[in-house]
């Protein structure tokens, strides 16, 4: 049975308790910050921070609300990044976790564009960098344990059971209060569905998550790989490039600024 | 807590005003969750800014700082007035028979509306005639010539307490009340309904949740008498799901309090002694007079008061107590009738160099203490200080404060002793809910860090040994303690196995010598542990240290606050958890439960009850009652609110200083004076001490709070030295309005200064739309808000909002305002 997480925003009250212990559990450093004018941060996904809580102001008919939304892998059910990975590095468990293995990644980032989150993160400091994300905690799950989020959150916003149970769960909620839901399950169809499903109190394009329609991301990847492998491999190229600039350019702001 | 927190599930409405809940008790919306989810409760949060509980509200309304007795005053008079309308909403048997709303008040007695703004008995100061002392003569209640409160249960006579409410509250219209605290009319109208129609019916409870946004106001104290009103009149009290529910803000302030951290108390909520008391038994006359009771319904339970009082002296000085020697009275400090004590006025006497020496024992006052900048100064009088803590703190290294310019001329001795972290010692922590939970521990302390425990005996046994060696000008008071050949006996006395078992077995206390039953049978023996503190006598015969603890440790079943029996065994399965560590008093969990009752025993609330009756020849079932005396219809019953004398719960609360019924005043820098209540501006009962030190609304027009964040501690030594906490919230910052930002021309993120009359520091701007700017009495008034955990030590460093905040407090508690004054804002850092 694949295990998911269900996330409901109408519960989550920003504290932050899973990042941190997130970090606690993979022993990830702490990342020099600065206040960006927001309660946000690090402000995104790097090769030591794997989850995210993204703290949005959503007005809407004059009422202003606070909502968070704790961010990391979705653990696809049908991911890019696997479908992309040229060299097996990365792989869809039957148990739900897409996995990494380290020793087989080559440190070509296609995953990164693979991916429709934004999740894996490539150790830029290093010099034979290699891709880092959330594990799904395949490490506790083997033990039996729930992820380290899961297990930090103080309000239930974060609940773990099987996917059928999580959609189950999601749909009960909805029903029961639906004056407290913008009835839709991002994750349930998104990207031809994820581990990681969402309910919230307002519409998912306000609190930025990807429009996606339910077509799977291998699907799409593999479509791409095979019909212009050489176009892409051109275009991760000049895309990572890019990416290092920008990169550079907003760290120099930063000790600017 | 009258309650606790997982019977938050049980609240049909909550609301949750002066606190911040889900940032500063994240755990406690694991409760408020539920009851949302599973009971249908509808969340209010009321606050200045729209917050991380507020984001969770299904209403959110917005107030000024420093305004919340016309906020509830308001909500007050909309109760009275719908009352009338409909008392079917109400349980008015409730407000009749277990408050003093019926009570006849002294004809004498003249209120706010009588007196423009003040209570009868006023006498102005001679510094500032706005600012003086009550005389409470004539706040009482006539009696009949037996000495029983004479009342009026129709509630009509216009001197009785009901009428007098509505009389008092008359003035607090909505319009009035959303012109002070600049919240929107339709949202203010839609909270007074909703948490009078959800709460207010029989078998409904709503609970409120409030913090340190109630209490630190010059008029705190009041702030809170009118939150508990309101709970009164809605017959919140007692309840499942109901309750005035201070939310601590540390893992074991409730704790500290029952165990007197504070001046003003002893153990248990005992009174220190003062001057005019030389006796013990004139300490103990004192206190008697003013329990006493002629209803014979009336339990007053604090007559037994000599019993606890005797019973701490004879735990502290052992065998040294005796009843020719009034138990080591006379070896207790004594307090000088009318002096204040507390956190301010110490560091006036600090200031002034009349106090030399200073233990900070886990505080960093240079952080947190009011008026930082003074306060800071105020510690270079000092010849020493010792600073207890896990890091080296603001106040322990103050004579490096780099704005300071340096240690030139400082004299003051430092000692830095390091104390264990919580996980580095074994011991009891007491919850807001009043629960005492035994904590294990996990690691050993770094280097030489010690307990606290440990800390104060090696300490005290070398006092102890000093002062038998050496001599001293009053010896006794610490050569007498029970605490040389005690607490370093080996083996250790009494059967403990630790100096915390000791002393943990010492607070629920022993039988000092053998005791026996009138027909001569043993009862204890000497030295074991007594079963409950209704056994505690003031003879000598009897021993604890606190005897609200008395029943937490016991010779059957050993230390009960390491009960971890997470059933919950009540039969209406409301959530009380009583086999899941040990609660103050006798483990009970709702205090003034027989109030959830009606006069037959028959709960309220059916479905959610807390206790019942069970019949003619039965008992009462459900949570441990307060007290066990039959319900009010019945031959030997009692009151329900059996600490007060007479047995009622206050609407009319003369025990205050600024008066028996709260009344609206201004913080003490306000952008608004005159306000529409009446002609006095402040709290009159309040002690100026630095008159020079308060900024005008022309030269500081924007209102300013603190508060704490999630991800920081307190003042901060503990989390801004923990890099993953850091990197959260990793800089000092403002919260202000977008309206101000444009205003003054400030963008996201930069720098920019913070200014008020007693000092400036520089943060970095979160412009946010939670922050709005208020209409106060038709004029636009801007506030913004910052938090208070910043100083110059650890790994993140920044200003101290405290450096702005003023040096007075609340004329009851003397808690400091920090949480309404003035300030300017400007672009740009500190020049």
């Amino acid at each position: 049975m694949s295990r998911a997480v269900l996330v409901d925003l109408t519960r989550c009250i920003g504290c932050r308790s899973c990042q941190v212990a997130c970090k606690s559990w993979n022993d990830n450093p702490a990342e020099q910050t600065k206040c960006l004018g927001a309660y946000d941060n690090p402000p995104s996904f790097s090769a030591d921070t794997w989850t995210v809580v993204q703290f949005n102001e959503v007005e809407q008919a004059d009422r202003l609300q606070w909502v968070f939304a704790k961010r990391q892998c979705m653990h696809c059910e049908h991911p890019g990044c696997v479908a992309v990975c040229t060299v097996g590095a990365l792989t869809k468990t039957p148990e739900g976790p897409v996995v990494y293995e380290a020793s087989r990644c080559i440190g070509c980032r296609y995953c990164q564009y693979g991916c429709p989150f934004g999740v894996p993160s490539f150790e830029w400091d290093k010099p034979l960098g290699l891709i880092r994300k959330c594990t799904f905690c395949v490490d506790r799950a083997e033990e039996g344990y729930e992820t380290a989020c899961v297990k930090a959150c103080p309000t239930d916003a974060l609940t773990m059971g099987t996917r059928h149970e999580m959609i189950s769960e999601a749909h009960r909620r909805i029903n029961a209060r639906p004056h407290k839901y913008h009835g839709h399950i991002y994750g349930e169809k998104e990207a031809g569905g994820t581990s990681w499903l969402y309910i919230s109190p307002v519409p998912f394009e306000e609190l930025g998550f990807p429009m996606l329609d339910g077509e799977p991301m291998d699907y799409a990847s593999s479509v791409i790989m095979n019909a212009t492998p050489v176009t892409l491999a051109a275009a991760v190229g000049v895309l990572s490039g890019l990416y290092w600039l920008t990169k550079k350019k907003s760290q120099a702001a930063e000790e600017e600024g | 807590m009258t309650n606790h927190w997982c019977d938050l599930q049980n609240s049909d409405c909550i609301l949750i005003i002066g606190s911040n809940a889900a940032e500063n008790h994240p755990i406690s919306f694991k409760w408020v969750t539920k009851a949302m989810e599973e009971n249908g409760a509808t969340l209010i949060s009321v606050d200045p800014r729209l917050t991380r509980s507020s984001s969770k509200a299904d209403i959110y309304a917005a107030m000024r700082s420093g305004t919340d007795i016309a906020f509830v005053g308001g909500m007050i008079r909309w109760v009275l007035k719908d009352m009338e309308q409909n008392p079917g909403r109400y349980n008015m048997t409730y407000v009749r028979e277990y408050t003093n709303a019926a009570f006849l008040i002294d004809p004498e007695f003249k209120g706010a509306p009588d007196l423009d703004g003040k209570f009868s008995g006023f006498s102005p100061g001679d510094a500032d005639p706005n600012f003086g002392k009550y005389d409470k003569s004539t706040w009482t209640w006539q009696k009949d010539q037996n000495g029983i409160p004479l009342k009026d249960p129709t509630l009509q006579d216009p001197n009785c307490v009901f009428q007098l409410l509505k009389k008092q509250f008359e003035r607090y219209d909505p319009e009035t009340v959303c012109g002070v605290t600049g919240t929107d009319l339709e949202i203010y109208l839609q909270v007074c309904e909703t948490y009078a129609h959800r709460s207010g019916p029989r078998g409904r409870s709503g609970t409120i949740m409030y913090a340190m946004g109630t209490t630190q106001h010059t008029h705190g104290t009041q702030n809170i008498r009118s939150y508990s009103i309101l709970q009164l009149l809605l017959g919140n009290i007692g309840v499942a799901g109901g309750g005035i529910n201070a939310l601590r803000g540390e893992a074991n302030v409730q704790g500290s309090t029952d165990h007197c951290l504070l001046y003003h108390i002893l153990p248990g909520y005992l009174a220190p002694p003062n001057a005019a008391q030389p006796m013990l038994q004139d300490h103990l006359d004192a206190k008697l007079a003013g329990f006493a009771t002629f209803d014979p319904k009336s339990a007053s339970w604090w007559l037994n008061y000599p019993k606890y009082f005797v019973s701490l002296l004879k735990s502290w000085y052992g065998d040294n107590a005796t009843e020719a020697n009034d138990f080591g009275y006379e070896w207790l400090p004594k307090l000088n009738p009318g002096t204040n004590y507390s956190h301010i006025p110490l560091f006036e006497a600090m200031a002034k160099g009349d106090i030399k020496g200073l233990f900070c024992w886990g505080q960093n006052p240079a952080v947190g203490g009011p008026n930082s900048n003074a306060e800071r100064g105020a510690l270079k009088n000092l010849d020493w200080l010792v600073s207890v803590d896990l890091w080296e703190t603001e106040t322990g290294a103050f004579w490096q404060d780099p704005a300071a310019g340096g240690a030139a001329g400082i004299q003051t001795e430092v000692f830095a002793l390091p104390a264990a972290a919580a996980y580095e010692k074994e011991g009891s922590v007491v919850n807001s809910g009043r629960w005492s939970q035994w904590r294990w521990q996990a690691v050993d302390a770094l280097g030489e860090a010690l307990p606290d425990l440990d800390i104060i005996k090696e300490l005290m046994v070398e006092l102890v040994d000093l002062y038998e060696k050496d001599g001293g000008a009053v010896p006794d008071p610490i050569t007498k303690l029970r605490w040389k050949g005690w607490y370093d006996a080996n083996p250790l006395p009494r059967g403990a196995d630790s100096l915390v078992d000791l002393v943990s077995r010492e607070i629920n206390g022993w039988a000092e010598t053998t005791i026996k039953n009138d027909d001569g049978s043993v009862r204890y023996d000497e030295g074991k542990l007594m079963g409950t503190f209704g056994h505690l006598m003031a003879d000598g015969s009897t021993s604890s240290s606190n005897w609200l603890y008395t029943q937490s440790y016991n010779e059957t079943d050993g230390n009960r606050q390491k009960w971890r029996d997470n059933v919950d065994y009540h039969p209406a399965g409301i959530g009380l958890y009583s086999k899941w560590s040990w609660c103050w008093p006798i483990n009970r969990r709702i205090i003034y439960n027989r109030a959830s009752v009606d006069l037959d025993g028959n709960p309220w609330d059916e479905e959610d009850f807390v206790i019942r009756w069970t019949g003619p020849e039965g008992n009462w079932e459900g949570d441990v009652p307060d007290g066990g005396w039959a319900p009010m219809n019945m031959e030997g019953t009692r009151y329900p609110f059996i600490m007060k004398p007479e047995g009622f719960a206050h609407i009319f609360g003369p025990g205050r200083t600024d008066g028996p019924f709260p009344e609206h005043y201004e913080p003490m820098e306000s952008p608004l004076n005159p306000h529409p209540f009446s002609g006095t501006q402040n709290n009159p009962a309040i002690t100026i001490w630095r008159p020079d030190e308060f900024g005008t609304p022309d030269e500081y027009p924007i209102v300013a709070t603190t508060y704490r964040v999630t991800e920081h501690w307190q003042a901060g030594a503990m989390t801004r030295n923990m890099p993953w906490l850091v990197e959260l919230m990793p800089e000092m910052f403002i919260e202000m309005s977008v309206e101000l930002a444009a205003e003054l021309g400030i963008n996201n993120a930069e720098v920019v200064t913070i200014e008020s009359k007693r000092g400036s520091i520089q943060a970095a701007a979160i412009i946010t739309k939670r922050f709005k700017p208020f209409t106060i009495m038709g004029k636009t008034v801007h506030q913004i808000g910052m938090p208070w955990h910043w100083g110059f030590k650890g790994l993140s460093v920044g200003d101290s909002a405290n450096k702005l905040t003023p040096h007075v407090g609340d004329a009851n508690t003397t808690i400091p305002e920090y949480k309404a004054f003035l300030v300017r804002v400007k672009k740009g850092g500190v020049e």
